[in-house]
């Protein structure tokens, strides 16, 4: 189990002020202090971790936030940011003397401009909110990771998250212009604007990504890109990972990049298509999700030169989406494929390393012997034009050895992938769940500088504590 | 997701069930944003999510329910849109009729509550008390703002005169055997309803015209009767299940009279309660009638499919929303059938917008929690004018009923292909 | 003037200059040194003796290359595999030999950042040397990576003012098979930016969209012309320029530029030749909204423009004098502007790029005293 740096005596002793404290400043409806309502705020999407915190806060405007973060500051209060609580790496879990800053109800879209092509959106306002809400104009916003029909574009922007499309569109990072961005003193400022590249110190580049820990963000104006004509998937069906993994390469280096790129084996196969009945080859040992764009003559060309490319690697089967309809159902099954696995297996563990692709073949037969060693399965998905792996470790939370083995086979793993030029995440970020396994990348003075530029936003450490840096090491808090 | 129950807490099969619920359930959170209590009220206590785990928690304690416990439980519409997102096949659906009996066994709510559900339940399930108490109803709405207070229970009170219909129709008795018309190419049975035949007698009328017409001979025993859904999902086990049982041997004894080729349900929200009755009844004597009855079980609109449903006269030209009840969309995963069948009758469908959004209406749940309602209402009739439709079909009997206070027209999808098959022009759309 | 040829040795000289108090000038070939403030050191740090790819495997669409390697080059060993930079990166007014430092510490790009991305964005991973003569890396070599604090972003476009890149990590792309142009004649700039918006709005993939308000001789049009450009497999580039052409039809007459005289116009456009900015003229660089670009030239009447990013990017040449700064600055509105070419008595007189607001600037101050804890690295040239 996660060690947790020690709740402050001193906050804790004060709950009954702090509560009183934060009553003050927000509407009753807004302030969750009963253990009973605590309860289900104690973990997100890394359910095996979990905290109970000091309170949750609801805002409903930046305002509300900014009061609440200076109360927090003034007090010596530590703040846990969260958006929709769908993250895999633990970003959201409380600690017992926190206050969990939840920004779901600022779910409003506040500007579209298609003649620029940007939103403006309130933090909480869901990944696929915005889609829809320009859809109806033929626009999108690009990043697309799985969970997109419930994460909060908030989230999003402090996870730097990715997705399946993210190979010809970028990530959050590529796709965003400005922040309205609240410091844990309470202060509100814009970062960028409705215009590109603008002068000065990338503090959007550096926020992005950044975990909760230099500030909140409550509004985001993203891009919006038009869509192309149209897109369909083709799935290829492949007798083992390693041919597969010869066939992304192969496709990669014609020169064609298909907007997604995207690998599954056999258990996860078999795990989406009871869920999405997309016609996935149950007889496949790996399967290729390939996705293009255009008009439905281009389509049809660039789906004839990567036919021909697969052909060269004996495909047990090709198949090209007929309708709509059904390019949604692969993709549906695609992204419901963490869930999905919760068929077969009562927990898992999703595992987020990036490698390079070369390494794929190599990678994942290390992968399937750590699975015998530590005997517990493992289904894989992953975006493979991008090298970024999503092993599933499936184990049974009600047993604690095999937690402790999921957990240690998770680690090996990230090693492996850190060894062969990789790195520990490719779009879940460190969270609590890697924080541990930052020295394998990164040396104790790199660390530190890491350190000393969140002390520059936050020189107490409320923010976002305990997440992203090991605890070993860690000045500040190991003072407090 | 990990659990805590106890051995002995695992021999009670209820019990036992709920865990492997529970167990199924990755905590992944992509049911939140499609739940209609979450996106009105932002907070995970009133989301699916957040729901499972306040009842995991009650569970696995084993403490009886608190207020705040019924307070989020109650919130919940029993929309069962969380089961459609759902990647891990999470049936939540269970997990919260377990949970609200739970809730209703061990907890006490305040007396005006206490009160009103035990009036609703007396009341619904039987369509002439309910005939009754409307007209009374109807005389007491113009009074409705004289209901002083901003308590939850004037709120309430106000609430359920607002839905009292201003025209009550005259009843239209539907047991007995319906011949089919010409040549009998099968036998059906058909639930004929509680509070759907009070408040809109045409729904049975036109289904058993159009099956006739199309060579189906309908029964409807005189023993069968309320499905049972609106005091199941109140968490009254032994009256809902009473209900039920008289249905399932009512219509098992038809099976073994005459054969059926199917149980007719023209009340989504029913439907699913039918469709569920073999998991109701697994531990009970009736076990395998009621898997039988489950089976043969149909949506009105799965059986116009099936007997081959076809037009007889040319629609005209106005457009119909089509709005997909919960029940059927998401308890029964019946989505593209009567949009199909509205076509091929003619009409051009539209869709409206956040079409997986419950419209607030969800069976008591309107009188229930009129607030939250009232907001969900209000956002399906936006979405709905969007479409610029000049009438909405729907197959359930509370979203007419919800949609039609303050909306286009509302019909039931039947009534829609009965009329195009040769039946009258629905009086709703009398004026179009 | 240090030129070191190892990491180890810029480590070194920075270490010695960090021990001596002794404000460092940082360059690479030393093409930007009239870009923003005139800095205040009398020793300068050159990392064009820092040379060579290090690392290029084309199929997983990675390179890295020391920071002092000249664009040119590894455009060159791209080119080889069928590949390029994706962001363009161009040789403003023409000044050309960049190194691989300089694009990545000015964050300049060229027409193509409108559609894939900014120099920035496609950094994966960096190594520097702070300050103290520390060296430290950030990212890595893979297309995906969220793993700690993303510093490639914080030096990118800090002017070498936090710290010295040595090495960048960053990807690339397949060449377009093929390339289409399309001229528009517009009456004014408001409609080009109009037409410019309409292609960019358009599903056919428009990868450059810049606007000449003083036309193109080259082509025989007098008025303003918009340009826009499609990148792809010779099939899509055929369909695709027909299709924008429809879309384009309405805001003005449609030509097509194809082959050479295509590439030598989006050339012009890359390095801002078009603007004709004459010597003893200061020029400013502008990112606004686009939809703003056309008050913002209205403003600013008698100075030379050039826009590109689908008029987001605003390029202006005219008198070098404070009064012109402050009538660009006024123009800007809420975007943001740079003064990247002018007499030192100009660029050392006004603010070269808009302030942050004060908390910002707080917390900037704290993060550049931790990563150039002397204050020796370029001092002064971002205006402090
Ligand atoms: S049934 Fe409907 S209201 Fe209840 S939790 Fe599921 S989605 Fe929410
Ligand atoms: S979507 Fe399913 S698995 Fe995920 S949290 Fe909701 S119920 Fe649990």
């Amino acid at each position: 189990m996660i060690r947790l740096p020690a709740p402050k005596p001193e906050v804790m002793a004060r709950r009954p002020q702090i509560l009183a404290g934060l009553a003050a400043l927000v509407p009753a409806d807004a302030l969750i202090t009963e253990e009973l309502r605590l309860r289900p705020y104690e973990t997100d999407g890394l359910a095996a971790y979990r905290q109970m915190p000091l309170a949750v806060v609801l805002p409903r405007t930046t305002e509300e936030v900014a009061a609440v973060l200076r109360f927090c500051h003034q007090q010596g209060v530590r703040v846990i940011p969260r958006g929709a609580g769908t993250s895999l790496s633990g970003g959201a879990l409380p600690l017992a003397d926190a206050v969990v800053v939840g920004l779901m109800r600022m779910n409003h879209i506040l500007d579209i401009n298609f003649e620029d092509r940007y939103a403006v959106v309130e933090a909480g306002v869901t990944n696929i909110g915005i889609t829809q809400a320009v859809a109806g104009d033929g626009f999108f916003y690009a990043p697309d990771p799985s969970s997109q029909l419930a994460c909060m574009i908030g989230g999003n922007v402090m996870m730097n998250s990715g997705g399946a499309h993210c190979l010809k569109y970028g990530v959050t990072a590529n796709n965003l212009l400005g922040v309205k961005f609240v410091t844990i003193e309470g202060e509100i400022f814009e970062v960028g604007g409705t215009h590109l590249d603008g002068a000065g110190y990338d503090w959007l580049g550096l926020i992005t990504g950044s975990e909760g820990q230099l500030g909140m963000v409550t509004e985001v104006t993203v891009r919006i890109l038009r869509g192309p004509e149209g897109a369909r998937a083709m799935l290829a069906a492949f007798s083992s990972i390693p041919i597969a993994g010869q066939a992304v390469d192969a496709i990669i280096g014609s020169g064609i990049i298909p907007v997604a790129l995207e690998f599954m084996d056999r258990p996860c196969i078999h795990a989406c298509e009871a869920f999405a009945h997309a016609g996935y080859p149950l007889d496949a040992e790996a399967m290729l999700i390939i996705e293009v764009e255009g008009s439905v003559a281009e389509q049809d060309a660039l789906l004839a030169r990567i036919r021909d490319i697969c052909a060269q690697f004996s495909p047990i089967s090709m198949k090209v989406a007929e309708s709509a309809e059904q390019s949604l159902a692969i993709w549906k099954g695609r992204k419901g494929a963490f869930g999905a696995v919760g068929r077969i297996s009562p927990d898992y563990l999703c595992m987020d390393g990036t490698i390079p692709t070369g390494e794929l073949p190599f990678v994942l037969g290390r992968i399937t012997q750590m699975s015998e060693q530590y005997g517990l399965g493992v289904a894989n998905v992953f975006h493979a034009g991008d090298g970024n792996l999503h092993p599933l470790i499936m184990f049974d939370a009600n047993d604690p050895a095999s937690f402790a083995k999921a957990e240690a086979f998770g680690a090996d793993i990230l090693k492996l992938c850190v060894e062969v030029g990789g790195c520990l995440t490719g779009e879940h970020g460190v969270g609590v769940e890697k924080r541990d396994l930052m020295t394998v990348q990164f040396t104790a003075d790199e660390l530190d500088l890491q350190r000393a530029i969140k002390s520059a936003f936050d020189p107490a450490w409320l923010l976002n504590p305990a997440k992203v840096f090991p605890l070993e090491g860690n000045k500040v808090l190991d003072a407090a | 997701m990990q659990t805590n129950f106890t051995p002995e807490q695992l021999q009670d099969p209820e019990l036992k069930v709920a865990n492997g619920i529970l167990r199924t359930c990755v905590h992944c959170g992509f049911c939140t944003a499609t739940c209609p209590t979450f996106v009105e009220l932002g907070d995970e206590l009133d989301s699916p999510r957040g729901r499972i785990y306040l009842i995991k928690d009650m569970l696995e304690s084993g403490r009886p329910a608190s207020e705040l416990e019924a307070r989020h439980i109650d919130r919940c519409l029993s929309c069962l849109s969380c089961m459609t997102t759902c990647p891990s096949g999470v049936n939540y659906m269970h997990l919260v009729d377990h949970a609200r009996r739970h809730v209703e066994e061990t907890y006490t709510r305040p007396l005006p509550e206490r009160a009103l559900r035990s009036v609703l339940a007396m009341l619904l399930p039987h369509p002439g008390r309910f005939r009754w108490a409307m007209r009374l109803a109807k005389l007491g709405k113009p009074l409705r703002g004289l209901i002083p207070g901003q308590g939850t229970t004037a709120k309430r009170l106000r609430a359920m005169l607002e839905l009292a219909p201003e025209h009550i129709p005259a009843p239209q008795p539907v047991t007995g055997t319906h011949p089919a018309e010409g040549a009998r190419r099968g036998r059906v049975a058909m639930l004929a309803g509680c509070a759907q035949q009070v408040l809109d007698p045409e729904i049975n009328a036109a289904t058993i015209r159009l099956l006739t017409r199309m060579g189906y001979e309908v029964v409807v025993p005189p023993a069968a009767g309320c499905c049972g859904a609106l005091t199941h999902h109140m968490g009254r086990h032994d009256p809902a299940m009473a209900t039920a049982r008289a249905n399932i041997l009512a219509w098992d004894a038809e099976i073994a009279a005459g054969g059926l080729d199917g149980i007719i349900v023209n009340a989504s929200g029913c439907g699913t309660t039918v469709k569920d009755y073999g998991f109701m009844f697994r531990n009970e004597p009736e076990a395998e009638a009621a898997a039988r009855v489950s089976a043969l079980a149909m949506d009105i609109t799965e059986a116009l499919a099936r007997f081959d449903y076809t037009p007889s006269r040319t629609a005209p030209p106005f457009t119909v929303a089509y709005h997909s009840a919960c029940s059927l969309q998401h308890g029964q995963k019946i989505t593209a059938l009567p949009k199909q069948l509205l076509a091929k009758a003619g009409f051009v469908v539209k869709e409206p917008a956040e079409g997986h959004l419950c419209c607030g209406s969800a069976g008591t749940y309107n009188m229930m929690q009129p607030e939250i309602s009232a907001k969900l209402k209000a956002r399906k009739l936006a979405n709905i004018r969007r479409t610029g439709a000049a009438v909405v079909a729907a197959g359930n009997i509370g979203c007419l009923t919800q949609i039609g206070a303050g909306g286009p027209p509302t019909v039931h999808t039947v009534q829609l292909l009965d009329w195009m098959a040769g039946g009258p022009k629905p009086k709703a759309i009398e004026g179009l | 003037m240090i030129a070191p040829e190892t990491e180890q040795g810029v480590a070194e000289a920075i270490r010695a200059a960090h021990d001596a108090r002794q404000p460092l000038a940082i360059e690479g070939a030393g093409s930007k040194r009239g870009m923003l403030r005139p800095v205040r050191a009398a020793e300068t740090l050159t990392t064009r003796a820092l040379t060579g790819i290090t690392l290029y495997k084309p199929a997983e669409l990675v390179i890295s290359a020391r920071a002092g390697t000249p664009i040119a080059e590894i455009e060159a060993a791209l080119a080889e595999k069928g590949q390029q930079i994706i962001s363009e990166p161009p040789s403003p007014l023409g000044v050309g030999g960049a190194t691989l430092g300089g694009i990545a510490a000015t964050n300049l790009s060229g027409p193509r950042r409108i559609a894939w991305g900014s120099m920035r964005d496609h950094m994966l991973g960096i190594r520097a040397v702070k300050g103290d003569g520390e060296v430290f890396r950030s990212g890595g070599r893979v297309l995906k990576n969220v793993t700690g604090l993303d510093l490639c972003k914080l030096l990118s476009g800090s002017h070498g003012t936090l710290g010295v890149l040595t090495e960048i990590t960053f990807k690339v792309l397949p060449a377009a098979e093929a390339t289409g142009t399309l001229a528009v004649s517009v009456p004014d700039v408001a409609a080009g930016v109009r037409a410019l918006s309409a292609g960019l709005g358009s599903p056919f993939g428009v990868s450059g969209a810049a606007l000449l308000p003083g036309g193109l001789a080259s082509l025989g049009l007098a008025g303003p012309v918009a340009l826009l450009r499609i990148e792809d497999f010779a099939e899509s580039v055929t369909y695709r320029k027909g299709r924008l052409r429809e879309v384009l039809a309405p805001y003005g007459d449609v030509s097509l530029v194809e082959g050479a005289a295509a590439r030598s116009l989006w050339r012009g456009v890359r390095d801002v030749t078009f603007l004709d900015a004459a010597p003893d003229e200061a020029v400013w660089r502008l990112s606004v909204a686009p939809s703003a670009a056309a008050a913002v030239c209205a403003a600013l009447p008698g100075a030379k423009l050039m826009l590109d990013w689908g008029g987001g990017l605003i390029w202006v040449a005219g008198e070098a004098s404070e009064a012109m700064h402050a009538a660009v600055v006024a123009a800007t509105g809420p975007g943001s502007f740079t003064l990247f070419r002018a007499p030192d008595a100009l660029r050392g007189a006004v603010a070269v790029m808009p302030a942050e607001p004060a908390p910002l600037a707080a917390i900037s101050a704290r993060v550049k005293a931790l990563l150039d804890p002397a204050g020796i690295l370029n001092p002064g040239r971002m205006g402090r």
